[in-house]
């Protein structure tokens, strides 16, 4: 009998114990609440070797557990919203408010570190950048995007 | 990763995405991602590779 990709994952925890127990404690310390904004929507075919995986449903069961882990952690799902062109996505909100954080595509195995990482920086009160950095920042006269390509390993 | 949502996060004017290679082939293709972390910047490529926030911050800036 074949198991798809997506039933074997459904019953697989989003993260191991103890990095539960970290993550919940990282979570709890937030000083503000942060929204997981997940955008749906028709998917490129990914590179040989994904397998049959319905990548939108794990980045909503990625999310809504993530957003379990926290009181100030919420999810939420939205079909094509405006604004995105890569499905899936995750959009990381400081109250709730697009500040230009995403994620495009399943932050899966080693990078759900980065995204993990995304909340607790939104869910900071102030930047935690160096003062050279901050102050080379108020300068920017500029939009600047900053794609930064990763991959699971 | 996180240095480029913190810039965002520090700054209205910067956005920051991390993009799953495997998941967007055309994309990676296009930006000839090799390697990763590759950083573009307002759409071209600029180099792989972690760096420390003062470089990263003058590279972004160049």
């Amino acid at each position: 009998m074949t198991v798809s990709n997506e039933v074997r994952l459904a019953g697989m925890p989003i993260l191991r114990s103890e990095e539960e127990t970290k993550v919940r404690e990282w979570f709890g310390e937030l000083a503000r609440p942060v929204e997981l904004f997940v955008a749906l929507g028709p998917e490129e075919t990914p590179r040989a070797g994904s397998g049959d995986l319905d990548f939108g449903a794990e980045m909503v069961r990625l999310c809504e557990g993530l957003a379990e882990l926290g009181d100030d952690v919420t999810c939420r799902v939205e079909e094509e919203p405006e604004g995105f062109s890569r499905f899936p996505a995750v959009s990381i909100r400081p109250d709730g408010q697009d500040a230009g954080v995403r994620y495009d595509g399943l932050p899966w195995g080693y990078e759900l570190g980065s995204l993990v990482g995304g909340v607790v920086e939104a869910g900071r009160d102030e930047p935690t950048l160096s003062a050279d950095s901050l102050a080379a920042l108020e300068e920017l006269d500029r939009d600047l995007t900053l794609d930064v390509f990763v991959t699971p390993t | 990763m996180l240095l480029a949502f913190r810039f965002a996060l520090a700054s209205e004017r910067v956005t920051a995405s991390a993009i799953e290679a495997n998941e967007f082939p055309q994309l990676s293709q296009e930006l000839g991602v090799w390697a990763v972390p590759r950083i573009v910047v307002d759409g071209e490529p600029r180099w792989d590779g972690a760096v420390p926030e003062a470089e990263f911050l003058r590279r972004i800036l160049a």
